[in-house]
């Protein structure tokens, strides 16, 4: 059911599918069987990708073997100088980490210190502090603490804020702590996520989720529209009809909206290109690619839809929570998005799960990636950054533990069946036990999200320099909203323009 | 009341007929005006937290909920932790205006009346930093709260990250030392020939004559740390801490549409509740003591 | 009202009196006054000025991989090539010139107003200065809210009044007067009460003389409310400027920053976005000298204005 990888489809994948991020090759080269990532330098990403995942997998192998060996014959604590990615149990250590869950969320809390308290009988000698928080991460804050340098040991980030924290020096290096024993389930993670914490050749970071994005739908509406809720339009042609007909239910709901607002309007002009199959900026990274047929069509569909067919409403400079508002309110037909925003439209909104369905993403050519991590101060001491890795290793990378402990969110009234994380690779054993996990605990309808998860679409990383190209771009996704006059190929070509100012400038 | 100073109009004028009529028809029209701009929202807002997540974005609205329900309410209340805002929101404020009425009485008068040398200098310094916006000095100001310099002490999410940037406020001080300026300068000579210190001067002679504008002051003391948004933001992180606004906009993020106007009417009417109860000495402060022209 | 009597003469008896002072004790004054100062001075120098040179320091750098360099005028040059600065400052002087228009004038007027009245000024001013009382956050939601186009209270008052509805925030023609009218009416209280308390200091018999010189009411304000309040308006008008052309929470909340195709993109919200969206501080830093130069340029020429009409 959830056998939908970016593996798989990388492979079927047109050119330049995760072509940012740099890719990996694992190889071993200590006999304690620790990784190095180097870069590649040239060649199509499809070929590095095959290779890369060669070669993870005969590391992956030839790794657990080593450190069978190692922990039975040669790791002996005290021997002169030899490195162990492993935590000494004698050591005593104090990490603290971000992101808790708060005091508004009672069974994240709970669940977070049964989490410690259970991660405590393994390693008595490791104390968690955790700081609880309501927003994991806020621009304004995020940025501050990186240059404040208020960061906790183990902190929180998003996949595209990688070259932020690196400019600002904040990250340790824990290439060497992360091997097949710290982190059994290593081989079993896609090499493309681990990809986006490494840089350089080395490994920064380790995933805490990830999701590729589709569209949501209310099927609800979509049946009062006499439209087909297991069919969500694949097309924008579709969009754009299915949306008409939604728009004409009246009462004020809209058949599609989208973003213009915060930088989140150029996020999702990105998206709906690359489900065309264009893309921002060329491989250089430096100049803007998307002045072309397939970005004006993106415009075009959402012209059309606002001012010439209808299906999207007068309600605009939307940003983040508005979209997912709206929905769980009954006033929104459809929208592209990450699949969690069903969780949070049945968790924190309220919505009635049994409404919400959601499809690949319309055009099929691409679709955005993204998720977040947690990486390590550039302070921790050696023994920091090891309890923090089995920390991480415990609550957000074990099958059938921490987050992945299906059963207990399912007692707890959370919501379980939502096609994410999904950083385990196709056909791993880590995949396989987190689906039947998953499915046997499941509380959302999940048939609601065959067409999502029978359909994948290309995974595409996010551009350099995100949020800045996002910014430009919403000045074009408002224009096209808001105003009847608006020119796509004038905007377009305004953007261009101003993004390979801003790429000349970064 | 006391006897009407005379304004604009004369009083003879409005004793007419024609101005009697005028006078009550001007005023019947500003009192209904201000009422509805002023309180209208507000009625929207409080009603609005009654109505279900439909009745609120419905479409023509509805005057008086339909069936009016605390749900919204409720979850607004749980989600905000109202009482630990609230708390920690006045004692910010507090705590900045004790400060405030320390340090910058003390540094408006010794500017005023003792004028040290470079004294105009230092005004003038204080007074540049009016021109320079908040959200430039943000990053700077923070990096130095996470570490003070010479002492090394890191301030973030303690009341002193917002206690001690709000003693730097040049607009207060500017205030005080205008009004200690029209404080007769013999009265401070004849307090030095009684051999009173400065200190004493200043308890003694210039305080209670600046009641008034010790008003003023303190309003905009507390306003401020009641307004300000970004600040808190950053140095006050963990959610124990947070200030009301801080607080409301983390609920603000994808919320039902009527849980979000529960949680700000919830916000507000501590607010509103304070300001009705000690309006009177407010309004005498704000009215009385500003510059004169 | 008074208190306001009995203080008022205080006030007005010596305004500006400079003090002749004897030369004696020079140095145990200036220590003994340096001390009271000290406090407020160290205040200002860890929050305010030390913050202000590391922001001319950061504006001539750029911080990669952890790494500070000097970069010398890349960031001002970056910065001025960046599309967004004119639009930035476009709008800026829009959205200033509209708050005058609105956040000067109206106050100034309803105070004239208000001091007419023999009943109800309480009242009134309650009503004036209630959203000042409100935390910013909520009162700029609730404006939100009510400028959805389609249940938002502004167009269902329109539509009842059948006048045709506004975008408001969602065109690029009415968003800056929407965020303008929100921050109106969150902050006129607090200048309204200033001008009445200005206005209530003017000498009834200026009135009574230019009555008895035949002036109309209009010529009265002309003649003698405005010269009379002249100097409280002017410091206010200096400041209101100043705080305007820093406006940044309102719009940030309202719009998201920039608005329908930037026309709500203020100088301030782009240093914010350099700084927090950008992660680049060089520029930030850069762009906020541009800005105090700006002002402070702005208030020179002001004060310089003013002193040549009060000579004159």
């Amino acid at each position: 059911m959830y056998a939908r990888i970016y593996g798989e489809a990388t492979q079927d994948g047109g050119p330049g599918a995760l072509e940012y991020a740099k890719p990996l090759r694992w190889l071993p080269t200590t006999p304690q069987g620790s990784l190095i990532i180097g870069i590649h330098q040239k060649g199509s990403w499809m070929n590095t990708y095959r290779k890369m995942a060669a070669v993870a997998l005969a590391a992956g192998v030839g790794l657990s073997a080593a450190a069978c060996g190692s922990s039975s014959t040669k790791t002996t604590p005290g021997t002169g100088g030899s490195f162990s990615p492993v935590l000494d149990p004698a050591t005593k250590v104090t990490i603290s980490i971000d992101c808790a869950p708060a005091a508004n969320k009672p069974v994240e809390s709970k669940q977070w210190a049964d989490d410690v308290a259970a991660f405590n009988k393994i390693y008595p000698n490791v104390t968690i502090n955790a700081k609880p928080m309501t927003k994991c991460e806020d621009p304004a804050p995020f940025t501050a603490m990186l240059q404040g340098h208020t960061e906790t040991d183990v902190f929180y980030t998003y996949f595209t804020d990688k070259q932020q924290v690196l400019d600002s020096g904040a990250a340790a290096d824990i290439t060497k702590y992360v091997t097949p024993q710290t982190v059994p389930a290593l081989k079993d993670i896609q090499p493309a996520v681990l990809a986006l914490n490494a840089d350089g050749g080395k490994l920064y970071g380790l995933p805490r989720t990830n999701y590729t994005m589709g569209m949501i739908i209310d099927r609800a509406l979509f049946k009062r529209a006499g439209l087909d809720p297991n069919k969500p339009p694949t097309t924008w042609a579709d969009v754009a009809t299915d949306a008409a007909a939604i728009s004409k239910l009246g009462n004020g709901i809209s058949g599609y909206a989208d973003y213009s607002a915060a930088n989140t309007g150029g996020w999702h002009f990105t998206a709906e290109l690359y489900g065309l199959g264009g893309r921002m900026v060329d491989s250089t990274g430096k100049k803007a690619a998307f002045n072309t047929d397939l970005g004006k069509q993106v415009l075009q569909n959402l012209y059309d839809m606002r001012w010439k067919t209808g299906g999207i409403g007068a309600a605009q400079m939307i940003k983040w929570g508005d979209l997912q508002a709206a929905m769980a309110a009954g006033k929104l037909g459809m929208y592209i998005s990450a699949p969690d925003d069903i969780t949070y439209m049945t968790q924190t909104l309220k919505g009635n799960a049994s409404d919400y369905g959601i499809g690949p993403m319309p055009g099929t050519q691409g679709a955005l990636t993204g998720g977040d991590d947690y990486y390590f101060k550039k302070t921790d001491t050696p023994d920091q950054i090891k309890a923090g890795i089995a920390w991480l290793n415990f609550k957000l990378l074990t099958p059938g533990k921490g987050q992945f402990q299906y059963d207990r969110n399912k007692t707890g009234g959370l919501p379980v069946g939502i096609p994410e994380p999904e950083f385990f690779a196709a056909g791993s054993p880590s995949l396989t036990a987190d689906n039947s996990n998953k499915l046997a605990s499941a509380t959302l309808p999940v048939a609601n999200y065959e067409q999502f998860v029978s359909n994948p679409v290309t995974p595409v990383v996010e551009p350099p320099n995100a949020q800045a190209i996002y910014k430009v771009l919403d000045g074009a996704m408002s224009a096209v909203l808001t105003n009847k006059n608006a020119d796509v190929a004038q905007l377009l070509a305004k953007a261009e323009t101003d993004v390979n100012t801003v790429l000349a400038n970064s | 009341m006391a006897a009407q100073t005379r304004t604009l109009i004369s009083q003879t004028q409005l004793s007419r007929p024609r101005g009697k009529v005028l006078y009550w028809t001007i005023f019947g029209l500003v009192v209904a005006v201000f009422t509805l701009v002023f309180i209208g929202p507000l009625y929207w807002m409080v009603t609005g937290g009654f109505k279900t997540t439909q009745e609120v974005i419905q479409n023509p609205p509805t005057l008086f909920p339909q069936h009016p329900q605390i749900d919204a309410y409720t979850a607004a209340w749980r989600q905000l932790n109202m009482a630990r805002l609230l708390f920690n929101t006045i004692y910010y404020a507090g705590g900045a205006l004790v400060l405030q009425l320390v340090f910058c009485v003390a540094a408006a008068y010794a500017l005023s009346k003792l004028r040290p040398v470079l004294g105009n200098v230092i005004l003038g310094l204080m007074l540049m930093t009016l021109m320079v916006p908040a959200a430039v000095l943000i990053i700077p100001q923070y990096v130095t709260v996470v570490d003070l310099p010479i002492v090394h002490v890191n301030l973030l999410n303690t009341p002193w990250a917002i206690w001690l940037p709000s003693v730097a406020n040049a607009f207060n001080i500017f205030l005080l030392k205008r009004f200690f300026d029209s404080i007769p300068e013999e009265l401070m000579h004849a307090a030095a020939i009684d051999g009173a210190s400065p200190l004493r001067t200043l308890w003694s002679i210039v305080l209670p004559m600046s009641r008034p504008i010790l008003g003023v002051v303190s309003i905009f003391a507390v306003v401020a740390v009641w307004k300000d948004f970004l600040w808190p933001l950053l140095v006050l992180q963990d959610p124990s801490k947070q200030t009301l606004n801080v607080g409301v906009n983390g609920l603000a993020v994808g919320i039902q549409q009527n849980v979000l106007i529960a949680g700000l009417t919830l916000a507000s009417v501590p607010a509103i509740i304070f300001f009705l109860i000690f309006q009177r000495g407010i309004m005498s402060g704000l009215t009385a003591g500003s510059l004169k022209g | 009202m008074t208190d306001i009597i009995e203080v008022g003469p205080i006030v007005a008896a010596v305004p500006h009196q400079r003090p002749r002072r004897t030369r004696t004790g020079g140095l145990r004054r200036n220590v003994r006054a340096h001390g009271f100062l000290i406090g407020a001075v160290a205040c200002f120098a860890l929050f305010s000025w030390y913050p202000m040179i590391r922001e001319f320091i950061m504006a001539f750098q750029r911080t990669k991989r952890g790494q500070t360099t000097w970069v010398g005028w890349t960031n001002l040059q970056h910065i001025t090539a960046d599309p967004a600065f004119w639009q930035a400052w476009r709008n800026t002087i829009m959205y200033t010139l509209l708050a005058l228009l609105l956040g000067f004038a109206v106050p100034f007027f309803v105070a004239v107003l208000l001091n007419e009245f023999r009943h109800g000024q309480a009242y009134l001013r309650i009503l004036v200065y209630l959203p000042v009382m409100l935390p910013q956050v909520a009162s700029t939601l609730l404006f939100r809210y009510f400028y959805d186009p389609g249940y938002g209270l502004f167009n269902q008052i329109l539509h009842f009044l059948s006048l045709p509805g506004s975008s408001w925030l969602a065109s690029k023609d009415t968003a800056l007067i929407s965020v303008v009218l929100a921050s109106t009416w969150m902050n006129m209280g607090g200048a309204t009460l200033i001008y009445l308390a200005a206005l209530q200091g003017i000498p009834g018999e200026l009135y009574e003389a230019a009555e008895l010189d035949g002036a109309g009411v209009f010529r009265r304000i002309w003649h003698v409310t405005i010269p009379q309040t002249r100097l409280i308006l002017s410091v206010l008008l200096l400041l209101q400027i100043v705080a305007t052309m820093q406006m940044f929470t309102e719009a940030f909340l309202l719009t998201g920053g920039s608005g329908p195709e930037g026309s709500t993109l203020t100088v301030v919200y782009l240093i914010y976005n350099y700084a927090f969206n950008f992660n680049n501080f060089g520029s930030a830093a850069a762009l906020g000298v541009v800005m105090l130069v700006v002002l402070a340029g702005f208030s020179g020429v002001y004060l310089w204005l003013e002193r040549r009409t009060k000579e004159a």
